[in-house]
């Protein structure tokens, strides 16, 4: 064909034509290619111009960093490689202790002179611990309870002391929470001469162990509050709203 | 009938029109060349038709038939399911522990922490495309060591790093999609909103049928013999069929199995620490992944706080097209150079 149209250089244009229709058929042609795919093409808009070739400056970024899978493949060390983006704002990487700081938001709320957290803190030396006698004070009206702390359940903001006494002669058990608002006063009535060797003390509820009634602490401790202050200290006993005279105040007198 | 070929000549003249286009708009028009009559195609002989036309001629029992809809199939499963689907998108979150908050008044309200890490838009789920509305978020991060080729690449057409967990959520239409790649924050949710919780259980183990189903067990004494704990009989006798039935309760692993929790009140969100703070408990321990959206079986927040919430979304996460669009051409780059194996250009 090319020696023919080397005879005709310009014979016969159709001959032009069907080489080129030829030569686009090798290079085209396939199994599921028809020969009329042409004339749809005349309705498709042409296709935009190539863009520039981006330069490896264009994926290239100071945040993007890249993950190279390497290749056991001898003269090809790299197999592949992927555009890895830096992590966005992780609050997780800020604040790592959620509950944590959960906690101090609400007893910062709740226990806002710091009274309530010196007194069960473990770093107070005066602090309350298992074994002394507290003084829960409530504002839902009736009588303080008064007992033996059992057990302190230290959960942040919902810290919780077990308190037992007996009324009647019935053993009773009173869960207080140490930040709830219906709390208005803990005081240490009586403080156990030596400190006790375990952090929960159950076997007081046995009776070879059970102290019993602790109303005449109560009412030693009254009588004691009554000597050194007169007036109206010495009415409902100190309250947890008073700054910085928590346990130290409440030993001395 | 089929349409005529064109000419041989005809066919080479429209194919090399990009190159001679000004030649080749004298000779040819879009539709057809100028020097072959046109082919017919409509007209009685050709099957022409005087009924109405019908948007799918091939498939029976359509609207256009003059019948009902159909009460089945994938467009009236997502009609069907349209009222229990939320309006908007839930988040991720990550249980961080349990605790309580008083009120004013001294009540106590046991509440479960979760906190938000890096909850953002992977993917959008369309009804044209997927088969029905979803929005995919993932939290967390992964180190891409730990993350496989394909999602290294799946996370790169997103513009997002690799994250430790992917989740979909079903919305109702594409009112509620989100745009891909936006980070979400705890006041996505509003105090005082309710939320449904799903988290997988904490895992048991092997569990007997007292502890895994709540059985009575069986007496101490008079005369028992090492049955204290066992199940006793698993099906009737020869009356009822001597057969177990299937889905007798047994023994076996307990725990460990997606659990929603619904109607929880949300009681606090924290942009800064990035909690929610729900009331009462979520199944699953500490660090699990939590799934929270908005309650199904209660109305969802005004319509004015959910176009606020979008909006502020949308306002701190300024230039997500972009950054997406550029990702995207930088995924396609990226794919052409490792199909060619020509990517360490690229490094």
């Amino acid at each position: 064909m090319i020696i023919q149209s080397a005879r005709h250089p310009l014979g016969s244009w159709k001959a032009v034509l069907r080489r080129a229709q030829q030569q686009q058929q090798f290079l085209l042609r396939t199994m599921a290619t028809a020969t009329t795919t042409t004339i749809t093409n005349t309705s498709i808009p042409p296709p935009p111009p190539p863009s520039s070739k981006p330069k490896s400056g264009w994926v290239k970024s100071k945040k993007v960093k890249f993950h190279v899978i390497k290749s056991t493949v001898p003269g090809k060390p790299i197999r592949t490689a992927f555009a890895v983006y830096p992590r966005g704002h992780s609050a997780r990487a800020i604040n790592p202790e959620a509950l944590k700081t959960f906690h101090a938001q609400q007893i910062k709320r709740l226990d806002k002179t710091g009274a309530r957290t010196a007194l069960f803190s473990k770093a107070n030396p005066d602090a309350a611990k298992p074994g002394d006698v507290l003084q829960v004070t409530t504002n839902r009206g009736g009588e303080p309870f008064a007992g033996v702390c059992l057990s302190i359940r230290r959960a942040g903001v919902d810290t919780a002391i077990l308190l037992r006494n007996q009324l009647t002669k019935i053993g009773v058990e009173m869960w207080y929470k140490v930040y709830s608002p219906t709390v208005t006063g803990i005081e240490i009535i009586w403080r156990r001469p030596k400190r006790a060797r375990r952090a929960r003390l159950t076997y007081m509820r046995k009776p070879k162990h059970d102290m019993g009634n602790v109303d005449h602490l109560v009412e030693a401790w009254r009588r004691t509050r009554n000597v050194f202050t007169s007036g109206k200290g010495a009415k409902a006993g100190q309250h947890l709203g008073r700054p910085g005279k928590h346990a130290k105040g409440k030993r001395g007198r | 009938m089929a349409p005529r070929l064109p000419a041989r000549w005809a066919t080479a003249l429209t194919s090399t029109s990009s190159t001679t286009a000004a030649a080749s708009q004298t000779l040819i028009t879009p539709r057809q060349t100028l020097l072959l009559p046109r082919t017919a195609k409509r007209g009685v002989k050709y099957g022409w038709n005087t009924a109405p036309p019908r948007g799918k001629p091939t498939r029976f029992n359509q609207v256009t038939a003059g019948l009902p809809a159909p009460t089945t199939g994938p467009a009236a499963a997502l009609a069907r399911k349209a009222q229990s689907t939320p309006l908007r998108s839930g988040v991720l979150a990550t249980k961080k522990g349990v605790s309580a908050m008083f009120t004013q008044k001294g009540r106590r309200i046991p509440c479960t922490i979760l906190q938000m890490d890096q909850c953002e838009v992977v993917a959008v789920k369309t009804r044209a495309k997927n088969g029905y509305w979803a929005v995919q978020l993932g939290c967390g991060n992964k180190t891409a060591a730990n993350t496989t080729a394909p999602l290294l690449g799946y996370y790169e057409s997103t513009g997002l790093p690799p994250k430790q967990h992917l989740s979909e959520f079903r919305v109702r239409d594409q009112n509620g999609l989100l745009p891909v790649g936006i980070q979400m924050h705890p006041d996505w949710f509003k105090v005082g909103q309710f939320v449904d919780a799903r988290s997988n259980s904490r895992g048991m183990g092997f569990a007997g049928g007292m502890k895994r189903h709540g059985f009575a067990g069986q007496e101490a004494s008079h005369g028992n013999s090492k049955n204290h704990r066992t199940i006793g009989t698993t099906g009737p006798s020869q009356g009822g069929g001597s057969r177990v039935h299937p889905g007798k309760k047994m023994p076996g692993r307990m725990g460990n199995e997606r659990v929603t929790i619904q109607n929880l009140r949300v009681l606090k969100v924290d942009n800064e620490m990035g909690i929610v703070v729900v009331n009462g408990h979520v199944a699953g321990p500490k660090g699990c992944v939590v799934k929270i959206a908005d309650a199904i079986k209660k109305p969802p927040p005004v319509e004015t706080f959910l176009d606020k919430a979008k909006r502020l979304l949308l306002e701190r996460n300024k230039g997500h097209e972009n950054r997406l669009r550029l990702a995207q051409q930088r995924h396609e780059h990226l794919k052409e150079l490792r199909k060619e194996g020509r990517i360490a250009e690229a490094l």
